[in-house]
């Protein structure tokens, strides 16, 4: 496999999942949720704290991950998001808020370093999980095994929301809030379980994306432009949209920088940021929706009739 | 079900000025007005989704003002909106179950089963997306839904909206049978006045938030003045 595509495929899988929790913390709470950012990194600090101190590989320790994202969600929801939307708040002060909550969760990372230096000898500051990677067939394990996870956690996410009584309840929350609430539907439990779903998404995310680059207190901070830019790709309303605008973006980062470099020389590195942005905004130019408002059924016979020359 | 002095409307805007309604049990009970009058606001206090600033519901002697929508409609209240009364994204048989969300599961496959039996029509629908159906079939699955929680008291809003005068006829004199077969109390808001007001007992009228009419729906239906001025009824 080439080395871009390696890593970039495990990129995709970590933006694949955050963008995907960007986008149902969206559609259930209307909270564009910065805190996306250091719920990330702590997800990546719980991994290498387990893979240090107790051995073994990270992929033990992605379960925890996860976890502690939902709980990081809680607080958020419990203590910031909750009261808010019950006092009917804007859509601009929901996602301020979450701004000061991602601050206050980047000092807990920088004191737990710190921490982890005093006590413990460590230099978390700079870590390459990658070199704490397993082998599988003499290659290195997550190009592999993280897609699959990815799609493993999608897939029983969407039974959920398809076969569950409470994950079409889900579904009619989302859809509808003020039918669910007088059809005997508690919305508040609805929202709990996206910060619960979200918030792990998020640190596990996290996790992912510390196989594929350096793990550091503002990784979260450096890659949000790019969740939220899956998101938005995939059309900010549909979940599936946001997960798969999330996994283009991560790939084509990699992919384009990759080429573009081999192309024009290795100053092109030093755009690499701009990248993903841009195809975006070339994206959404032509298709205002997004993923999500892409002709998904006529668009093989859109695109031959094209070729043919013939308007449609 | 009493509504006493009440003070209504959404964030800092007041709809219902000082509104005092009786909705006596086995009965329907009509309120009509032209648009805007807070017909709608009416029913979203009761169901707590608007604002209430001062002033009472009492719902079988207790005060329910303020709870929030999903205790009263497990109270046996059972709210059908004008708009955005089904869920597009869902088929009609999740719609169902949804409406009788805390049901058990074989309290809940018995209800839609009595349901369906009320709305045969429905029957052939059941695994489609609500979305696809028509105004009226969509009409017909709210109430439908509606029915799902064996209510005590209904609230209908604006039932005859997008259907079809015959159907709309129809429904009105399904809605004449809930109380006349099933016992329930309902609080109906209707744009179609005189077919309203016909299988109506007790009627309101609304302007601009305050009741300028209650009385029988017979006397209201044929007071000249009111029904030609608010209700577009002529004198035959």
């Amino acid at each position: 496999m080439a080395p871009w595509l390696a890593s970039g495929l495990v990129y995709a899988s970590a933006l694949a999942l955050t963008a995907g929790g960007i986008t149902l913390l969206y559609i259930t709470t209307r909270t564009f949720n910065f805190a996306h950012a250091s719920m990330a990194t702590w997800g990546f600090y719980v991994a290498y704290t387990g893979t240090v101190l107790y051995g073994g590989s990270p992929y033990r320790y992605f379960p925890l991950s996860f976890l502690f994202g939902s709980l990081l969600g809680v607080v958020c929801y419990v203590g910031l998001n909750r009261p808010l939307l019950r006092r009917r708040a804007a859509e601009i002060t929901l996602m301020m808020s979450t701004l000061g909550y991602d601050l206050v969760l980047l000092s807990g990372i920088q004191i737990y370093c710190d921490y982890l230096t005093h006590t413990f000898r460590l230099f978390p500051r700079r870590v390459t999980m990658s070199s704490y990677d397993a082998e599988i067939f003499g290659m290195s394990a997550s190009p592999l095994i993280l897609p699959l996870t990815a799609i493993l956690i999608l897939t029983v996410f969407h039974l959920f929301l398809a076969k569950t009584k409470f994950g079409i309840s889900m579904r009619a929350t989302i859809e509808n809030p003020l039918l669910a609430g007088v059809s005997g539907m508690n919305s508040d439990k609805v929202y709990l379980a996206a910060w619960v779903v979200g918030g792990g998404m998020a640190s596990l995310g996290g996790a992912f994306m510390s196989m594929a680059m350096t793990g550091t207190p503002v990784m979260g901070m450096m890659t949000l432009p790019f969740m939220f830019a899956g998101a938005i790709l995939g059309g900010l309303y549909s979940l599936y949209g946001g997960i798969l605008g999330g996994f283009l973006v991560g790939l084509a980062e990699y992919g384009a920088v990759y080429y573009l470099a081999m192309l024009g020389g290795p100053w092109v590195l030093g755009y690499r940021m701009a990248i993903p942005l841009l195809i975006m905004a070339i994206v959404l130019l032509v298709f205002p929706s997004g993923l999500a408002g892409l002709p998904w059924g006529s668009l093989p016979r859109k695109l031959a009739g094209a070729m043919r020359g013939v308007k449609s | 079900m009493n509504i006493n002095r009440l003070y209504a409307g959404y964030g800092k805007f007041k709809v219902l000025f000082d509104l005092e309604m009786e909705v006596p049990a086995n009965e329907i009970t009509v309120v009509v007005g032209p648009n805007g009058a807070g017909k709608t606001t009416l029913l979203n206090s009761i169901m707590g989704v608007a604002t209430v600033f001062s002033g009472d519901v009492v719902y079988q002697g207790k005060r329910i003002t303020g709870t929030p929508p999903h205790k009263a409609a497990r109270m046996g209240i059972s709210y059908v909106p004008q708009m955005g009364n089904v869920f597009a994204g869902l088929s009609v048989s999740e719609n169902l179950q949804m409406a009788g969300y805390w049901m058990g599961k074989n309290e809940l496959n018995n209800r839609v089963d009595q349901v369906l039996d009320m709305f045969p029509v429905l029957r052939q629908f059941i695994g489609r997306k609500a979305g696809t159906l028509s105004g009226g079939e969509r009409r017909m699955l709210a109430i439908a839904m509606g029915l799902m929680r064996t209510p005590k008291l209904m609230l209908l809003d604006e039932l005859s909206t997008d259907l079809a005068p015959i159907i709309a006829k129809r429904v009105m004199n399904e809605v004449a049978r809930l109380r006349n077969e099933l016992g329930i109390t309902v609080l109906l808001v209707e744009q179609m006045a005189k077919r309203a007001l016909e299988i109506g007992d007790t009627a309101y009228l609304l302007v601009s938030g305050q009741v300028r009419f209650r009385g029988k729906a017979g006397d209201l239906l044929r007071d000249p003045e009111l029904s030609r001025v608010y209700l577009g009824i002529k004198e035959s």
